[in-house]
């Protein structure tokens, strides 16, 4: 259906499990969510969820963040998921309350865990984690419990240089 | 499907006249009109008062904090603030193998902990490609529509004490008692009990089971009609819920709001009989749907969900099919005991499930289930790892809840805690 009415915002598309994945272009996101809403073949009018997964396993150039969007149509009893992919330098998504209000939300929580930044959101401030919380916890760089133990091949991410014993790499002492 | 028609009542009042008159509704409480001057009244501003309410507030039902900007008694303004009960089980998820996540997702929707299980579980087998026996699909049934009549009950209880009536708390206290019973016989604990596994069942259910579960069937249709006789048409009672908190089924899909909330809009949408799952297509019930949007909808809606939660476990119990509880795929599910007395491959798979656990498939895949708060999606990422790449969960009270401001608006500060009561939301799941 998007690949019909809209053929420049979709990338590609990939089916498994019996669940069909878009992927669509940064910039046309919000044209393509709105046409899925509004036409009459497809309905997608109730927004599920919107989320973010972490990869940053792959290569350096490609996209580190895709955005997962779930929409449903309760006419048509199905649910669609776009995909927008987005790198590390430039974390940045169009913000869809105005096309789904309950999407403020999830667009916050998506801030909150991953710091994607949702361009044009009314109110993007953190929504589970305290407001002064460093970091975003589900990025897969997140040490979410224990202290860092010190290895020689690790002394830079570990310790600060001032902290470092004499005589080991990098010591300021 | 079914309508719920509501009690022969009289024709809800029209709303008030948006008065220019900044003291029409002081006026009107005191009786006296424009032109009468014995009673001076000055505008003091435009100032509104910013309350805060909660999160040590009883009738927010956890650790939720409403900012409530106000202008006498009138809400102007809500900003509800979350977080409090924020675990991380999302980051959790991925630290642990598939079946240690179970334990972890009882503790979200702690009011109906077998559902959230059932939930994960579904996930996980449609990327394993995992079938459970029809025996297995049954008792899981069972054990969920208990869950619902429970968690149900606590909501009437808690719900009803929030506008001053102490009786039906107590009452949907000793009910639940009877379910959480049944959870301990099955599972040995009474509240988080990780009974529905990957692959079915933690065991089958002991021979005890039935005559418990035929007391259900029994007793509760005669307790929810005692409990709509204190409540359904009660005037008090009426008068607080009618024409409050209106959400249209507009309103519904916009924020999401699903479950009761989107039903007592009047879309009869249940995820049990729009996409079933587990055999809820082999049982007959209808979804209640509500006509106003209000919270008496809500209230009517989820006291007929009750009774038709009888009548599947009705079904599903006297149509209980014998055999297996668990797939027969050793790779995913536990052999049974004598056989690894027996079968050195299954001491080899009962040592690899336990130590390590089982691999998924490479891929995503996003699976719903109908929580007693609404649509309870798992969205799982797998890299073909022992453990989630990333789970997401789609919790439904936190939906919900972001479609509060939107119901709170305008109404009078009394009438929050009714609001609040109608959406039912558990905050550890609306934090996760």
């Amino acid at each position: 259906m998007l690949q019909a009415k809209l053929p420049e915002a979709v990338l590609r598309r990939d089916e498994a499990f019996g669940e069909e994945t878009v992927y669509v272009a940064r910039e046309h996101i919000v044209a393509a969510t709105t046409l899925l809403r509004d036409d009459p073949d497809a309905l997608y009018r109730m927004a599920v969820y919107v989320t973010a997964v972490d990869w940053p396993e792959r290569e350096p150039d490609e996209p580190r963040f895709d955005i997962v969007y779930q929409l449903r149509s309760l006419q048509y009893n199905d649910v669609c998921r776009l995909i927008v992919q987005i790198t590390e330098d430039d974390p940045h998504v169009p913000t869809l309350e105005k096309v789904f209000s309950g999407m403020d939300w999830h667009e916050r929580e998506c801030y909150d865990l991953f710091g994607i930044v949702f361009d044009g959101h009314h109110d993007l401030r953190r929504i589970l984690m305290p407001e002064d919380w460093d970091g975003h916890p589900l990025r897969k760089d997140y040490v979410s419990f224990g202290e860092p133990v010190a290895f020689t091949h690790n002394i830079e991410w570990a310790l600060p240089a001032n902290e470092r014993p004499p005589g080991m790499p990098g010591s300021a002492r | 499907m079914a309508a719920i028609l509501p009690p022969d009542l009289p024709e809800l009042p029209p709303p008030p006249p948006d008065a220019e008159d900044p003291f029409a509704i002081a006026r009107a409480a005191l009786g006296v009109g424009t032109e009468n001057d014995a009673v001076e009244l000055v505008q003091i501003g435009d100032q509104t008062m910013e309350l805060n309410m909660g999160p040590q507030h009883p009738s927010t039902h956890g650790v939720l904090r409403l900012v409530l900007d106000l202008d006498g008694e009138v809400v102007k303004e809500c900003r509800p603030d979350i977080g409090f009960l924020h675990t991380g089980f999302e980051k959790s998820f991925e630290s642990h193998t598939y079946q240690q996540c179970i334990p972890l997702t009882d503790r979200m929707d702690y009011l109906a902990p077998p559902i959230n299980n059932f939930g994960f579980s579904l996930a996980v087998e449609k990327l394993l490609g995992v079938d459970v026996p029809p025996r297995g699909q049954y008792i899981r049934v069972i054990m969920c529509e208990l869950a619902r009549l429970g968690s149900h009950l606590i909501w009437f209880g808690t719900h009803a004490l929030d506008l001053g009536a102490t009786t039906p708390f107590l009452y949907a206290w000793r009910e639940r008692e009877h379910i959480l019973d049944i959870n301990e016989l099955v599972s040995g604990v009474r509240m988080m009990t990780s009974f529905i596994r990957v692959g079915g069942l933690m065991a089958d259910v002991p021979d005890e089971f039935g005559g418990m579960v035929e007391q259900v069937i029994t007793t509760f249709p005669k307790r929810i009609d005692e409990y709509e006789l204190l409540i359904t048409n009660n005037p008090i009672w009426v008068e607080r819920t009618r024409g409050l908190g209106v959400l249209t089924a507009e309103d519904c899909l916009q924020y999401g709001a699903s479950g009761p909330m989107l039903r007592g809009s009047g879309v009869p949408y249940d995820l049990r009989k729009a996409q079933p799952y587990s055999s809820y297509d082999h049982f007959e019930f209808d979804i209640p749907i509500g006509t106003h949007g209000d919270v008496y909808d809500r209230y009517l809606v989820r006291m007929q969900e009750m009774r038709e939660s009888v009548r599947i476990i009705e079904q599903a119990y006297r149509n209980l099919p014998g055999g297996p509880v668990n797939t027969s795929d050793r790779k995913v599910a536990l052999p049974p005991r004598n056989e690894i007395n027996t079968s050195m491959e299954s001491l080899i798979h009962h040592f690899k499930l336990v130590t390590e656990g089982f691999r998924t498939p490479k891929g995503q895949i996003y699976s719903a289930v109908e929580s007693p708060r609404g649509e309870l999606g798992f969205y799982m990422v797998s890299d073909g790892d022992n453990t989630p790449y990333r789970c997401k969960v789609r919790a439904p009270s936190f939906s919900n809840l972001a479609a509060l401001p939107h119901m709170v608006r305008g109404e009078l500060i009394a009438d929050v805690v009714a609001v609040i009561g109608s959406i039912d939301i558990v905050l550890g799941d609306v934090d996760r």
